[in-house]
């Protein structure tokens, strides 16, 4: 009896100050936003009306840039996700192996994730409008020498490109680790068996990083759900929105038409996406866990 | 039992706790009431135009050395959309602002109840008429004009010179010719920067509405259906323009921003840009010897309507309806605009066009643009900016309906339906 209640008075002391930041910080403006969605609000006024469901009716018949922005950010997603994954993946492979400048490499790789997303938009929005234009002039490579983020394909790879470039060293710590993991005795037998780079790769090294996709997985998948701070610093949506992300859209709704309503309509629904869609994707990947 | 113990000596803290917090605010009150001649007040302006932040602070400090029981608290968030966010969180948290920028018109309407009528000060009867009306309604005035800008297409007088063009244009016509000319002589006519949504989607294109024979009734048949932008005349016309810079300018025009424009101007690439008298300083730092003016962006040949440019009040100071220290701050309001500093700023320090009959600006204090577009406004050639006048979110919304055409993505007369889509989906 009096050890369950130190057990309790511990669990309240380690978990509680963090429990109750999560609830002030998190659950509550949740359960605020659900109350929003269901009224008018402007998100000035003093006066709140209640008008059920009519903000999701809208949203669901009568918004058509809502949709336009999901398909996007869909598109995104799907592409950077893979993409990222991969150049993680490869950075962390190479870098697992013994070179000599391994340690300067890894640092640099993780250095643009050091850097905010909002900074390194607008570097790359530099880059991309006044860097890429002066290699044209030298080079004439019509690669440099398309209009970067000025139509909705550049502007689209445009982000993928600062999109990778931001998060692959992040995900290329958490292979590494897991990497530096496999066992040597199974590496060696493996290789006494008579198994070349590739097949050792594909046999063992993957199989056994399966953990680390996981997790991988779920944070690029939420990462680029939710981008807004690389999309809004490098074309902000434009041009003629073409390249909005979900969150923009939602913020521009809530902020900038003033329909706060509406904009936290979205977010709900937003939220039940993200949600199931990684919880499909981490049961998915789990299953195809292997243990040494 | 245990359980209810617990409960008892936590409903006895919560209790400690409440007795605590009753003392200690009685604490205070009583204090306040005892030496309230000293207590120090603070009055917080939360604004957004970066370029005048030290010059705000410094006269902050000025007028905190003649009233030395107030505190001024200048903050600053750049950039139209993350001030507005940034002052809702502020409202919504309970910390509003005691004086914040309002952009009148439809941004009053929608923060009315939090605004504080300045009917009854000193200075109300000073304001221009033209910048009084973005912040009066129903007779009442609202808030503070600080200053007028005004756009149009600003143009280099020395390559003008030496391409020969004289007379200025004043006409769609005259314009397309001048453009022939400049072209002809191996230099950029037009320096696009229709990357920004903005120079289109809110200044641009407020000139379309402007041609109307009625703005005003326009505006309003848009709101409430009687009018319709698709197939109007003066936006078809509108669009006539924009392709004519689209034709005589810059390569991809839809990458240029702002920064990128001003100085393909500055530097003399471009003879030509539709910008406002706030890239004056911008422009004298990257050639301090550019001889410069503005043009009106005429869309038709019918000079007396369309020959016009565009001025208005991008800042309107307003007092928070709730602040504790209302009188204080309009103290400072007041102090800014009649005490000789504050004038002294408005005009040198800021380059600001004055609002107040009582601030007199020579040309030298404000810059060739300013003092140019003083001229338009005193000879009568000026439309009042209305873009304040479109529901929330509608310059956005135009701005990428815009470009859309800028790319060429859609033809003029399907432009002028997404725009009426556009008014639609947030009137």
């Amino acid at each position: 009896m009096k050890k369950r209640k130190m057990e309790w008075g511990l669990q309240a002391f380690f978990v509680g100050p963090v429990f109750l930041f999560f609830v002030l910080i998190l659950i509550v403006p949740f359960l605020l936003g659900m109350y929003y969605s269901l009224t008018d609000w402007n998100g000035i006024a003093k006066t709140v009306n209640w008008v059920g469901l009519s903000n999701f009716k809208t949203l669901f018949t009568d918004d058509t840039g809502f949709w336009q922005s999901f398909i996007f950010t869909t598109k995104f997603t799907v592409v950077g996700v893979v993409l990222v994954n991969i150049v993680g993946f490869v950075f962390a492979y190479l870098l697992t192996n013994a070179l000599k400048l391994r340690n300067i490499m890894r640092t640099v790789f993780f250095m643009p994730n050091v850097i905010g997303g909002l900074l390194l938009g607008f570097i790359w929005q530099f880059i991309f409008i006044k860097g890429f234009d002066t290699i044209y002039k030298l080079t004439d490579w019509s690669f440099f020498g398309l209009a970067w983020l000025g139509d909705p394909t550049t502007g689209f790879w445009g982000i993928v490109i600062v999109f990778i470039w931001h998060q692959a060293g992040y995900l290329m710590v958490i292979y590494i680790s897991s990497l530096t993991n496999v066992p040597k005795e199974i590496v060696e037998a493996a290789e006494i068996d008579g198994a070349n780079r590739w097949q050792m790769l594909r046999s063992i090294t993957i199989p056994l990083v399966m953990p680390a996709v996981t997790i991988c997985l779920f944070l690029a998948i939420s990462w680029s759900f939710k981008i807004f701070d690389i999309n809004l610093s490098l074309t902000a949506g434009g041009p003629y929105k073409s390249t909005e992300s979900v969150a923009m859209n939602i913020y521009n709704e809530a902020f900038q038409n003033n329909r706060y309503g509406l904009g936290t309509a979205k977010a709900l629904l937003f939220f039940v996406t993200v949600a199931i869609i990684t919880l499909i994707q981490v049961r998915v990947t789990k299953s195809k866990e292997v243990e040494a | 039992m245990q359980k209810r113990k617990l409960v008892s000596i936590l409903l006895a803290m919560v209790l400690v706790l409440a007795a605590c917090g009753g003392n200690s605010k009685e604490g205070t009150n009583g204090n306040t009431q005892a030496d309230g001649s000293q207590e120090k007040k603070t009055v917080t302006v939360f604004q957004f135009k970066t370029e005048i932040v030290e010059g705000l602070h410094e006269l902050a400090r000025a007028f905190e050395a003649e009233h030395p029981n107030i505190k001024i608290d200048v903050q600053t968030v750049g950039g139209s959309g993350d001030y507005e966010a940034g002052l809702k969180t502020k409202f919504a948290s309970g910390e509003g602002p005691d004086i914040f920028s309002n952009g009148g018109y439809s941004k009053l309407l929608l923060w009315q109840e939090r605004i504080e009528d300045l009917s009854d000060q000193p200075w109300v009867k000073d304001i221009s008429p033209a910048a009084a009306d973005p912040v009066t309604l129903d007779g009442k005035v609202y808030g503070l004009p600080l200053s007028m800008e005004g756009f149009g297409y600003i143009y280099n007088k020395d390559i003008f010179a030496e391409v020969g063009i004289d007379p200025l244009p004043k006409t769609y016509s005259e314009l397309e010719s001048a453009a022939k000319k400049i072209s002809d002589a191996g230099i950029t006519p037009f320096a696009n920067a229709y990357y920004e949504w903005w120079l289109v989607g809110s200044q641009g294109v407020s000139v379309a509405f402007n041609n109307q024979p009625d703005t005003n009734a326009f505006i309003d048949g848009l709101n409430d259906g009687t009018a319709t932008i698709a197939g109007n005349e003066h936006f078809l016309n509108w669009a006539k323009l924009m392709q004519l810079t689209l034709d005589y300018g810059n390569k991809n025009p839809l990458t240029t921003d702002h920064n990128t424009a001003v100085t393909m101007f500055a530097n003399g690439e471009a003879a030509m840009m539709q910008q406002g008298n706030w890239t004056q300083n911008m422009i004298d730092s990257i050639n301090p010897d550019m001889n410069m003016g503005i043009l009106p962006m005429p869309i038709s040949d019918d000079a007396a309507v369309t020959s016009k440019v565009t001025v208005g009040v991008p800042v309107n100071l307003v007092v928070n309806k709730d602040s504790k220290v209302k009188e204080e701050a309009k103290m400072f309001l007041n102090w800014l605009v009649t005490s000789d500093m504050g004038k002294e700023y408005i005009t040198k320090n800021f380059k600001f066009i004055p609002t107040l009959s009582t601030i007199e600006a020579s040309p030298e204090d404000m810059g060739s643009l300013a003092s140019e577009l003083v001229d338009y406004v005193n000879r009568g050639e000026a439309f009042p900016n209305i873009s304040g006048k479109y529901p929330d979110g509608v310059t956005q919304e135009f701005g990428s309906v815009i470009q859309e055409f800028l790319a060429g993505r859609v033809d003029a007369q399907q432009w002028t339906e997404n725009m009426q889509a556009a008014w639609d989906k947030l009137k």
